[in-house]
Formats: C-alpha cells, structure tokens, sequence
C-alpha cells in the first residue's frame, strides 16, 4: 500500500556504476516508502540486476557517483553484511552453493546473526529448529531441505524456495528480489509469490526486479519502472507493466523518464 | 666408550650410541639387534628426493640421539607464556589439558595422577594394555617381539630406518581377543608422565573381534626445540578387528618468513593381517613445517577394509606432502580414501597416493576423492595419485578437484549477514566435512576452530 | 669433423655409433645436433628407478644395437597402397627413415601450405625451421629426443601461412621394412596466424620384425590457429616406438590431438602441450588398444602457462592378454594462469585376468581462480550396463562386447578424417570381439 507519510526507506539519488570498468548504471533515481511493492522491469542487460548488487555491496560493481540511504544512512559507507544486518535483503537470481556446509546450520547463523545485531536473542538449534520448520510450511518445503549443503544440487525452483525462506527468517525491511520468478513452474511461482505476500507489511517493502510481468500477477506492484541503459525511463502504475507486457520494451526505446 | 653414566649423550649416530640407547632403557639382546640391523641399513640408503619439499640438508651427526627424560621446569600457569593460554582460550582446551601441555608440573593443579590410574584400572579390567613401549618391551616383551617391525620393516624407507636404530619411546597399545575397548585411547594420557620425543615408536594390536580407537596429538600447538621428528606408528588387525586412529597434528609451523619449524617424517602403517579386519586413519594436519607422511594400510586379509581421511591445512611457507597407500592383496578387500588439501599464503601442498591391487585381489574396489582448495594467488596444490592395477576384476576410481573460496559465495554469505571470516570457516568447514565426520565429536569442534585460527588474516 | 664415441653409457654409444657432427651447412642446425648430441653422450638410457619411467622398462630394447638402414628398399606402391588415406590430397612417405618422394603425392595444394621434406624445405623455408626446429621439443633431460635431433638429416615439414586453410587432411607416413634398424623420424609442423590444418601422423610396418622407431614431431600453432592432429601408431608387434610431441600454442590457438596406439612390443609417447599464450584450447584424446605382451606408455603434460586456458583431455586403455598400459598425465597450471579451466579422465579396461594398468593422473596448481579436476577408473565393464542390455534381449557376451566396442569408439569417433574412423572401428571390432 502506498502512503505519502509513509518513511522512506530507500532513496538513491543519480548512482553510477562500473563492473570491470564499463559503466553500467548511468544515474538512477529511485524511493521506497514503507508499505510499498515496486517492480524494476526492462530487458535484458539494461543494468536491473547490477542495481540489485550495487545496493547489497557486491566487491565487483563499483559505485562512481550518486547516493543511497537506507533508512537514513549512507549505505555506501557500510560492507555488505552490515547492509543485510540493518535489514537490506538481497534475493539472489543465482544462489550460490556452498557444498558441505548444511543449510541449518547456515539459516541459523545467518538469523543469529542479524538478530543479533537488532539486539534480540539469539535462538539455540533446538529453538531454531522448531522456528524454521514454522517457516518452511509457508513455503510448502521439506523438513529434509535443512539437512542438505547449502543450496548444493538443489533444483531452480528449490533455490528460490530456499532464497524466500532466508527473507522469511530475517525480517528484512526492505528486500530485493533479483529475478526470483526466472525458472520457476507454475506452481513453484504461486508458493513463491504466496510467501512473499505473506510476508509484506505497512513497515516493510519489496522491490521486484523482472524481466517478464508474470510475476506482477501474482505480486501486485505499486510501482512499475522500466530500466533500459541504465536507466529508469519510465516509471507507472501496475497498468504498465500489463501494457509492456503487450507492446514489448522497443516503444520505450530512446525515452527518457520525465 | 661413550660415558654410560651420563644423562645425555653426545651428539652424532654410531653403534655406540645404540647401544647406550638400549643399555640406558634395559633393553633384551634381540632389540638391540634389531637397532644395530636398523642402522647398518640406514647407513647404506639414501633421503628420498621425490617428496615435493624443500630443505637444507639434515646433518644427522649433529642430533643428541638419547637425554634423559627432564622434570617440568613451570610451577604454576602464572609461569607460562600469556601467548599460548590465549590460542589455547581460543581453541576451547580444558583447563586441566591446558596445565599438561604448557608444560606445567600437572600434580601442582590437580591430581592428574589419579585420572590416570583410574583409567588404567578401568583397561585391566578387560585385559587391554596400554603403556609406553619401554614399559611393554619390559613387561610385554614376547608380544614386543612378536610385532614390532613386522608392519613397517627396520629398513623399509630412511627415516623408518632412523626410528628403528635409535627410537627411545611412544606408546604400546594391545587388545585380546574379541574386546571392545571400553574408552577412547588417548595418547594425552601418557604425555603426563614422559615426553615421547623425537623418535617416536608406536605399536598397536587389535587380536581377532577386537576393536580400538585410538587419538593422537592435540589441538595445541606443540613446541619443541628438536628440528626432526621421524616416528614410526605400526598397527596390526587380526580377524575381524577393527582399529580407528585419529590424528591431529599441531607441531611449531615456523613463523610467518618460514624460518624454524619441525620436519615431521612419519611412517605410519596398517597391516590389514585377517579377515574383515578394518584400519581406518583419519588425519587433520596443520602444523610442522614440513610434513611428509602416507598412513597407509596393506589389506591382506580378503574382505579387509582400508580408509584414509585427511585435511591438510599449509599456510606461510609451510611444505605438506602426504597422503596414502592403499595395497590390496587379499580377495575383496575395500579401501576409502578421503583427502582435503587447503593451500594458502606462499605454502604447498601436496597429495601422493598409491591404489594398487595385487594380482590375487579378487573383487578389489577403491574409491578416492581428493580435493585442493587454494587460498590466494601465491600458495600450490598437487595432487599426485598413482593407480596399479593386476587384476581385472577390480574396480578403483579416482575423482580430484580443485576450487577457491568465491568472491561470490563470501558475497552470498555476506549478504545474509555473515562476516567474511565466519563465513569463510563456514566454506572451509564445508570443504572438509567429511574428514571431520570421522573424527570423535570433541575432536571434530577443536579441528574446526583450528582450522579457523590457523587460516586467520588469509581471506580478504 | 669427427665421428663421436663419447657417450658415458654403452647403449647410448652404440645407438649413436657412426653419428657425426660439424658438417652441417647451415651453422644453426650444426650448433642444435651438437648440442643434442653432447646430451645424448651425456644421458643414460632410463630405468624404472626414474619417475617419469618407472612403469615401463625398456631393457629388451637395450639388446639390440639398432642402427640407421645403410641401403634403403623401395616397396611398390601396391605395398603401400593399405596405408594410403583417400581424404588426404597431400602424402609424404619415409621409409626406414628416409623419405621416399616415389611413395609421396601431391594433389595441387594451395598457395601458403608448404607439405615437404625437411631437407628441401630448408632451401624454401630456412628461416620458418630455424625459428622452431628443435625449439619445442627439449632434448636436455630426454636422451631419445636427444638421439633424435643428433641424428637429424631428414624429415617432414608442414607449413601453412597466416590465415591460411589447408582444403584436405595432410598424411606423414612413416614405414619400417628392416630388421635392426634404427629410424629416426622428425616432423615439424607449423601453422601461422589463423591457420587451420588437419593432420595425420601414422607408424607402420611392412614386416613383422623388431626394429626401433625413435621419433620426434614438433608443432607450432600461432595466434588463433587451429590444428587437428592424428597420430596412429601401428607398427610391428616386435617393434620398439618412443615417440615425443611438443606443441606449443599461442594466443588463442586451438589443437586438438587423437593419439591411437596399436602396435609395437614396447611403445612410449610423451606428448606435451604448452600454453604460451592466452585463451589457448587443447582437447587431448587417446586409445591405446594392446594385447600379447604389449607394453604401451603414454605420458601427457597439459602445461597451462597463460591465463584464460582451456584443456580437456580423455584418454581410454583397453589392455587384453597379458598387456600392460601405462598412463600418466599431468596438469599444471602456472602462478598468474587465472581462470583455467581443465579437465581430464583416464578411463581403463582389463580384458583379461593377466593384463595390468597403471595411470597415474595428476594435478599441479599454483593459480587460485581455477576449475581443475581429474579422474580415473580401472575396472571392467559396468555391470549395470551389461543388465540393462541383457534385459533388453542380448546376451551376455553380445552385450560384452557392444561394451568394449563402444568405450573404444568414443575415441575413435572423434577423429575428424572419416576413413580412419571406419578403419579404426574395424580394428577394435576385431580385437575385442569375443564369440558369442
């Protein structure tokens, strides 16, 4: 729901930036109030997916210019895991595997840690199994997913499960979502979408990045940007990604945002 | 004439030291024999050059061979050195090991004494000796005689030949028949009393249905002011026995330039002798300067089973060529290799494994998986498996790879709030996995924060 | 002038007995066959107590004193005729040797791809030689391919200039037809900037007798080059074949190697790949297909030297009667040659309960940002892919054998000159086949 009183948790203001020396992001703007859903859309290599990691820290996407505030702070001056402790969740297209290490034992650090760092108690294994398995059953997963490595052979429907469950367990205030349809069933999109609604509040916010409007049936948007260049050059209401979803990205090709 | 009064002997190696090796310990005329035999045959071979290390050379006349065993200098814990209590903070050491391996006289602490005898009574009680080996050589000597030297020959390869001529002590270890032994053995139990020295000699039996596990070594980091380490460790299973050893071995790396350091030259071999009998080693490396060492395990009984689990940590300029040797000369017999190499700084790290399988082994399979883990730019990785294979029937493979911690699995990890240096003992615990499994639960949690304390400042 | 009898070990003595040395016109190839032959003088010959040889003990060679033909037979083009290769427009035939231009053909090739004997090329294309001969294949620590290069007067030069494509395959074919004699093959290959060539290298025999081949093949591939290499080793089972290959690769240069290995009493190929620039491709596939007492040896060296390499290899022994096959293959990968990505497998079959491998696969890393792994097997055929065709009506040795025929073929298929695949699937037919 979008409120104008609502706070601002982020607020980017003209950001740059280079992977491997090319300029990729080329002056974005953008502000995320509690409550809100926005959708970043555009067709491939328009920069969607940098802007995700250039907001969550990633070491190879280097910022040149501009500004971003998370809940006030300058989110530049901070490493990336302390951008995930103060609540910027970034759910990734690819989640990484890490093999050997179990995937309880993972969200249990993860979430200690965050807790942590909010200042609240930290759950013990018993506790947090208990805490997880609540979570797992609104993602419709298998109490056998925690004792498998880290996303290690995990199917790409069974990824985004796990990468939604993480959102799940640490709260986020704002949170990212990189191409969490892309390789998914029918069925695996609506348990998906299905857990991240359940999870939107007045306080929180998502922003969606996509490449297809499928995912807006399911996660009604607020907001609707379309990327292109590095660009945001267009910015709507839900309607327009249905009608992006008719005409294609090429009307769009050459505008720029007013 | 060397002076058989003195406490310690001069340097250098000739038959005379021998032989006040042996007068020194009582030893019977056949021991001292087979030290003499020991040596001549040392003096006729050469050091291996085929290791992949490198290191001045070793003069080997200028080592002191015998001293008698010293009193602990320290009184109390105020006395030892504030740098080692804190790694020992860090890797979670009990307070009363901590006393034993500072070097503090145990007895102003606590009653060590009196943990040790109950222990020992409790092993009595089944019949299951354990001892140091100049104590079995006195009171065991048939049982000496019967094994020692049968697994790993007095001139199977120089540095066994060094141990042979001139070992002073290490431990003995015999199960009867058909006993399960009632506890972990655990050599921290002995350190008490002697320190083993350079020359380590160890011995254990497992009789038909026995079984055994065995740790050596601990967490801590182990000083010593003697360069060279060549011991020696024998196992013997007979019918159905089973013997599990576990290592971790923490010895004085050298500093961060690679200057000082021990050379640990172990020989370290299982007979498989009967039928079902089982030797499983499993090895967590991380210390000395130079490790050089093959637990390995000849599986003559059929259907014996023969495994190796180990993880390799080399940091700085450390040099670890280890590995294993699987020989498979009865029918069906199984073996298991597991190896975890992690490279970093400037050091190397090498697996050298042997899988051969006899003419006679019927229905022989091996499996190995060997797998490196570089950390930096400047450190090596090799892996160096030799595969004999004489019999047709036989089914051996092998499966080697090579990663690095990922600047996007630090990045994933990091964006679920976990710290670069957590979330790299997360990886590398991961990694090495299903070594740890194998270890006894205690054992496995200091392995982890060893590893972690070891590689600290590596990543990033 | 001067004959030389200086060798220190008598076998190397005897191999190099009438060797001379100063009389070269041209004073660089002089300078390179003195100096291979002070190495040969200075080197033994090895045993199984050195590493790279302790598989294969080549102590039946050393009884013989091997000498190179002092007359040379001409064999009609009739005995010839088995070996010849349709696809190829291009031959060069040597004989003991010696090259036979009688025995050689040339279908017209095109501007830019020079197929010749080295001899005649050294007038043409002197400075192309002098830049790689003896440049690739190090004779320092080998004293075959120091006897080799000492021993150098003739051999094969294939050249194809800068972004030039030689339109056919390129035949070498190497012929033995003499008792004791002693024949010191040497071919370099060359392909420039963009070139692309196909070649096939082949040893074999017109007699059954024990003769001893020791050759040396040297490649070149430049900048963004392609070269497509079959090497078939099919010489007399009483021979004696040692063989070495040096290929060296540029920036972005692709080679690809089918090595088969059939023939010969005792047979070694030490093939090694050095990647000098960056972005090089390798792929290394071999079959080494022995029976009888057979010993064959191949030893491979992936040298990732540059950043951004690519190498697969895949290298199958099927080893039958009382056959041992050795395999050592070795990656190594250089400080700074970031983001290599190599692969290799040994895959091994014993046919019989008398035959023995050894494979000795290696990995030796000093890069971090690297994907390398290895396998290998030894064992027989899987026994859950005899079940699945059992169960689908065959018996059991008719499914036996389509096994053993089909771990051979995925080698064989590969080999990129379709007449040779025919050839070789028949061969393994018939040496694997068991009555059913």
């Amino acid at each position: 729901m979008t409120r104008a009183d609502a706070k601002v948790l982020l607020e980017v203001k003209g950001l740059h930036a280079n992977v491997a020396g090319v300029e990729i992001l080329k002056g974005i703007d953008l502000v995320v109030r509690a409550g809100e859903v926005h959708a970043i859309m555009g067709p491939n290599g328009s920069g969607k997916s940098t802007f995700a990691k250039a907001l969550a820290g990633h070491p190879a996407y280097e910022v040149t210019a501009g500004t971003a505030t998370f809940e006030g702070r300058n989110i530049f001056d901070m490493a990336a895991e302390e951008r995930a402790r103060a609540g910027l969740f970034l759910g990734f297209q690819y989640p990484l595997e890490i093999p050997g290490v179990s995937n309880a034992a993972f969200l249990r650090l993860a979430y200690n840690t965050v807790q942590g760092a909010r200042g609240k108690d930290e759950l013990d294994p018993l506790e947090f199994d208990d805490y997880v398995r609540e979570k797992m059953k609104l993602l419709e997963m298998d109490a056998s997913f925690l004792d498998r490595s880290v996303n290690d052979g995990f199917s790409g429907g069974e990824k985004k499960r796990n990468e939604i469950l993480q959102m799940a367990l640490l709260e986020p205030r704002l949170a990212i979502l990189d191409e969490t349809d892309s390789g998914l069933d029918i069925d695996a999109l609506r348990v998906v979408s299905g857990g991240v609604n359940r999870l939107l509040t007045r306080d929180n916010a998502v922003v969606l990045v996509t490449h297809y409007q499928r995912l807006l049936n399911y996660i009604v948007p607020d907001y609707v940007h379309v990327m292109e260049g590095g660009r945001i050059i267009k910015t709507g209401g839900r309607e327009l990604a249905v009608e992006l979803e008719a005409r294609g990205y090429d009307w769009l090709k050459g505008k720029v945002a007013a | 004439m060397t002076d058989i009064e003195a406490e310690t002997a001069p340097r250098g190696l000739n038959e005379d030291i021998i032989r006040l090796i042996s007068a020194k310990k009582h030893e019977p005329e056949w021991l001292l024999e087979l030290r003499l035999k020991a040596y001549r045959h040392w003096l006729t071979m050469a050091e291996p050059g085929w290791p992949n290390v490198k290191y001045p050379k070793i003069d080997f006349q200028n080592v002191i061979y015998y001293s008698a065993p010293k009193p602990k200098k320290l009184k109390s814990m105020d006395e030892v050195d504030p740098e080692l209590l804190r790694t020992f903070e860090k890797l979670g050491v009990p307070m009363n090991e901590r006393a034993a391996l500072a070097g503090v006289a145990v007895d102003v602490i606590f009653d060590s004494v009196s943990v040790a005898t109950t222990y020992k009574q409790k092993l009595a009680e089944v019949g299951v000796i354990f001892c140091s080996i100049s104590e079995a050589v006195r009171d065991h000597p048939d049982l000496v005689r019967k094994y020692l030297g049968t697994v790993v020959p007095p001139g199977d390869n120089y540095y066994a030949a060094l141990n042979s001529a001139v070992f002073t002590d290490g431990s003995f270890c015999f199960i009867p028949k058909g006993v399960k032994c009632p506890m972990e053995l655990s050599t921290y139990f002995r350190i008490n009393t002697q320190e083993s020295g350079q020359f380590e000699r160890t011995l254990i039996i497992a009789e038909e249905g026995a079984s055994v596990s065995y740790l050596e070594g601990c967490t801590a980091p182990k000083f010593d002011s003697n360069q060279l380490h060549a011991a020696v460790v024998e196992l013997v299973a007979l019918d159905d026995a089973d013997i599990k050893y576990s290592t971790v071995q923490n010895w004085y790396a050298g500093n961060e330039q690679g200057v000082g350091g021990i050379y640990n030259f172990v020989t370290k071999r299982g007979l498989c002798k009967g039928a079902n009998s089982k030797i499983s080693w499993t090895q967590v490396e991380t210390g000395s300067a130079i490790t050089w060492k093959y637990p390995s395990c000849v599986l003559l009984g059929d259907n014996s089973i023969g495994e190796f689990y180990s993880v390799a940590l080399t940091n700085h300029h450390q040099q670890a060529d280890t590995g294993t040797k699987m020989v498979h000369i009865g029918r069906n017999t199984r073996s298991r290799i597991i190896s975890k190499g992690i490279s970093a700084g400037q050091s190397n790290n090498s697996y050298r494994g042997l899988v051969k399988i006899g003419a006679r082994a019927e229905g022989a399979r091996n499996f190995s998986q060997c797998d490196s883990m570089l950390i930096g730019t400047k450190c090596g990785a090799n892996t160096f498996p030799y595969i004999q294979v004489h019999n047709n029937s036989a089914k051996v493979e092998h499966e080697a790879t090579t990663s690095k911690i990922g600047e996007d699995q630090l990045f994933y990890l990091a964006q679920r709030g976990i710290g670069a240096e957590e979330a790299v003992s997360m990886i590398i615990n991961g990694f090495c996995r299903d070594v740890f499994q194998q270890l006894p639960m205690e054992f496995a949690v200091e392995a982890t924060k060893l590893l972690g304390l070891k590689l600290e400042g590596s990543v990033g | 002038m001067s004959t030389v009898v200086g060798a220190t070990h008598p076998y190397i003595a005897s191999l190099l007995n009438g060797c001379e040395s100063g009389h070269d016109q041209l004073s660089w190839l002089g300078e390179r066959r003195a100096a291979a032959l002070e190495r040969a003088n200075a080197l033994a010959v090895p045993t199984t107590r050195d590493e790279e040889w302790r598989f294969t003990d080549i102590t039946p060679l050393t009884r013989v004193p091997f000498q190179p033909a002092v007359a040379v037979p001409h064999p009609g083009a009739d005995d010839v005729a088995k070996f010849i290769i349709p696809e190829a427009g291009v031959r060069l035939t040597f004989v003991d040797g010696m090259f036979a231009p009688e025995l050689s053909a040339n279908a017209g090739l095109p501007y830019g791809v020079v197929v010749t004997s080295l001899a005649a090329g050294l007038a043409t294309h002197g400075s192309v030689i002098e830049r790689h001969l003896a440049r690739h294949a190090r004779f320092e620590q080998d004293v075959f391919a120091a006897l080799n290069t000492a021993r150098l007067r003739d051999g094969a030069l294939v050249w194809v200039a800068k972004n030039q494509q030689c339109p056919t395959p390129v035949q070498l074919l190497f012929l033995s037809t003499q008792k004791a004699v002693a024949a010191y093959p040497r071919c370099l290959v060359v392909a420039e900037a963009g070139a692309e060539l196909t070649l096939v290298e082949e040893y074999a025999s017109l007699v059954d007798n024990a003769y001893f081949t020791d050759a040396v093949t040297e490649v070149a591939i430049g900048d963004g080059a392609q070269v497509r290499h079959v090497r078939l080793q099919r010489e007399a089972r009483d021979a004696f074949h040692i063989a070495t290959c040096a290929v060296a690769l540029a920036k972005d240069a692709n080679y690809a190697s089918h090595a088969i290995t059939l023939g010969a009493r005792i047979s070694r190929h030490d093939l090694s790949v050095r990647q000098g620039g960056e972005g090089a491709e390798a792929r290394l596939d071999g079959l080494t297909l022995i029976g009888g007492r057979q010993l064959a040896d191949t030893h491979t060296l992936l040298d990732h030297g540059r950043p951004n390499g690519r190498s697969r290899q895949l290298h199958k022994c099927i080893v039958g009667g009382a056959a041992h096959a050795v395999f050592s293959g070795k990656i190594a990968v250089a400080p700074g040659a970031q983001l290599t990505d190599s692969a290799q497998e040994s895959r091994n079959l014993l046919l019989s309960n008398k035959a023995h491998v050894d494979t000795k696969p290696q990995l030796e890393i000093f890069a971090d940002d690297v994907k390398c792994a290895h396998g290998a097997t030894v064992g027989q055929l899987e026994a859950e892919h005899l079940f699945y065709l059992q169960s689908r009506g065959l018996s059991e040795q008719r499914a036996r054998n389509l096994l053993t025929y089909a771990f051979g073929a995925e080698v064989i298929d590969g080999i990129p000159v379709p007449s040779l695949v025919e050839q070789l699937e028949e061969t393994v037919l018939a040496e694997t086949q068991s009555a059913e």
